[in-house]
């Protein structure tokens, strides 16, 4: 059994051979690590952060940011072990096999890899991120919890999906990776977790194919090196960019970047809330409509709004997951709205209850909409990011039609009908909020021009680079990303361990 | 005087009461000024509560609306029309509200009588 190690203990100057170098110990980091437990690989896991939260080391992550309004880059993230899974709501759903699709009419859209190659990890990242059994679209488990009955929107564009939840534990929560696996890593006899061990650069070799070391520090001044065979990179979307970019003494525009893609098409899942208003007419909505529920099983869902694939393609939209928020009440046009509509539909409305109604949006990919070095540098020499953040009216008309579907099959169902709340960009914006998932930034292509990483994770002229999490997600789904980042990371631990036999 | 004959006397004094009652008043059902447009207003039972909404549509002035009612909206058919216009797609939006074409367009025709 080995133990966290602390890396502020260890010798100046050392060096650490390894086969393999993990750069981030998040969902992604430690999830390779985990598929890697007991194999013949020497892992070492590097963590920036400890295991508890330190606003020192967090401030790490600070960087500067323009265009629109977005968290600030050292809130959305945290520099521990763990990762963004100390912070996360537990959401997970499985992205549809449509966003792995080339969409003509979403540019820059489609993956190297389908939705098939992805299954095979499903049910092993469920299990990672201890989300119960393996439901999600099979609505009648919660329906035969007595939970209600899904309203029907008769065969439209909308369905009602489900999210599955990370298991609770009282009022903890969901699975915080650090502190759910740090036993396991340590009872792995191969892996060797190596807290407040700071990556300061990627030093390759001369002819910049082969990462040949790692330089790395700790906040208290002592600096060791680190020999791999292969190294993954599993900062996050945000950090990945800073380290390719900041190690650019052998590559001029920084490693993976020949073709300058490393820190585009940063995305995150726009979450704009009270964006519409819906009228359910037979009185109140199931409970798994306005929060989680409990099933037997111990299944904990909750039900969204999704698109079908055929709507998707036909009205041109990306993909959303719109959720009820919580009871609202009708103003005087509203109450005349529901009364003259319900009356004309030959509905009995008298009971009719009114939601407010949020959503998670996928974004347009854009190439400007990207990370870059700032003028500035951390505690540790390391230049900072900037931020150039963006979301395109387009983005928002292009949910605005999902929206006026599902107030189209909540009328052809006579089940309700909707008012949609936002109508000019400001409005969208007001309240907006951002799910913190940080992707696309490494985005994976078959083709060096059109990524930063290949299939496989492999960086694009490099031999033994890859990078694993959602950075690589070259379209990005309203799906949260937890659930699929670990399917994907799980992938390439197998991908890993065939290459390196 | 029979029984039957006072019993029948009552009867009739209550039913003429009452119609009166359901034609001069509104303690029964509303009752609207006559307007040109009534062909088409009365296919809404409460037309204040359209009138409410309708007032939120900016569209031009009641004739012109009412001749687009009249080419699409049969006597009696509001229900079967409301469907169709879903089924079409044929939505506008009224304060924020989808709305089937008729009942938006029905609405606006009230608020302008």
């Amino acid at each position: 059994m080995t133990a966290l190690i602390d890396a502020r203990t260890l010798a100046d100057r050392t060096t650490l051979d390894t086969d393999l170098v993990i750069i981030g110990g998040g969902p992604a980091g430690i999830s390779l690590a985990l598929s890697l437990a007991g194999s013949k690989l020497k892992v070492l896991l590097l963590e920036s952060g400890g295991v508890n939260f330190d606003p020192a080391i967090q401030k790490m992550y600070s960087g500067a940011e323009a265009g629109v309004r977005y968290a600030p880059l050292d809130a959305g993230r945290l520099r521990q072990l763990g990762g963004g899974t100390n912070h996360w709501g537990g959401y997970c759903r499985p992205m549809d096999a449509i966003d792995f699709e080339t969409r003509d009419w979403v540019p820059h859209s489609g993956w190297p890899i389908s939705k098939r190659a992805l299954e095979p990890y499903f049910p092993r990242a469920q299990a990672l991120v201890e989300a119960g059994p393996w439901i999600y679209d099979q609505k009648g488990d919660a329906e035969n919890a007595g939970a209600g009955s899904v309203l029907p929107l008769n065969g439209g564009g909308l369905y009602t999906s489900w999210f599955q939840f990370s298991k609770m534990r009282g009022d903890v929560l969901p699975t915080q990776f650090g502190n759910r696996y740090q036993e396991d890593l340590k009872r792995a006899p191969n892996i060797t977790p190596l807290l407040h061990a700071n990556v300061t650069a990627i030093r390759l070799g001369t002819n910049g194919k082969q990462v040949e070391r790692l330089d790395v520090a700790t906040l208290t001044g002592k600096h060791f090196t680190v020999t791999p065979r292969f190294v993954v990179l599993a900062c996050g979307g945000v950090e990945n960019v800073r380290l390719l970019l900041a190690s650019n003494d052998v590559m001029k525009n920084g490693i993976g970047n020949q073709n300058d893609l490393v820190g585009r098409f940063f995305a995150d899942n726009p979450i704009p809330r009270d964006v519409a208003t819906l009228v359910s007419f037979a009185g109140p909505l199931a409970p798994f409509y306005g929060a989680n529920q409990k099933l037997p099983d111990g299944a904990i869902m909750r039900a969204t709004f999704a698109t079908t694939a055929k709507f998707c393609r036909t009205a041109k939209v990306a993909g959303s997951l719109s959720t009820i928020e919580q009871p609202v009440d009708l103003d005087e046009t509203g109450k005349a709205a529901v009364i003259t509509t319900a009356i004309a539909l030959g509905v009995d409305a008298s009971n009719a209850r009114t939601y407010s109604l949020g959503c998670g949006m996928e974004l347009m990919p854009d190439p400007d909409r990207r990370l870059t070095l700032a003028g500035q540098k951390d505690a540790l020499g390391l230049p900072r990011l900037k931020l150039e953040m963006r979301i395109a009216d387009e983005d928002f008309a292009r949910f605005r039609r999902t929206l006026v579907e599902l107030g189209r099959q909540l009328l052809a169902s006579k089940a309700g009908m909707l008012r949609i709340n936002c109508h000019k960009r400001e409005d969208w914006l007001k309240n907006m909020d951002w799910g913190h998932h940080h992707l696309g930034t490494t985005r994976m292509s078959a083709d060096p021009k059109q990524g930063v990483v290949d299939g496989d994770g492999l960086v694009h002229g490099m031999g033994n680079l890859y990078i694993a999490g959602s950075s690589v997600f070259p379209s990005y789904s309203a799906s949260n990303p937890t659930l699929n980042l670990v399917a994907l990371t799980l992938r390439l631990g197998d991908h890993l361990k065939k290459v390196m036999a | 005087m029979k029984r039957r004959s006072i019993i029948a006397g009552v009867a009739g004094a209550s039913a003429a009461v009452a119609a009166g009652l359901y034609r001069f008043t509104d303690i029964f059902v509303k009752h609207y000024p006559p307007t040109p447009y009534d062909d088409l207003l009365v296919q809404l039972v409460d037309r204040q509560q359209a009138a409410a909404l309708g007032a939120k549509v900016a569209r031009p002035d009641a004739p012109s609306l009412a001749a687009e009612l009249r080419r699409d909206l049969k006597p009696d058919s509001l229900g079967a029309t409301t469907e169709a216009d879903v089924a079409a797609g044929r939505l506008m939006e009224v304060d924020g509200w989808l709305l089937p074409r008729t009942i938006a367009l029905l609405s606006a025709l009230a608020s302008k009588v």
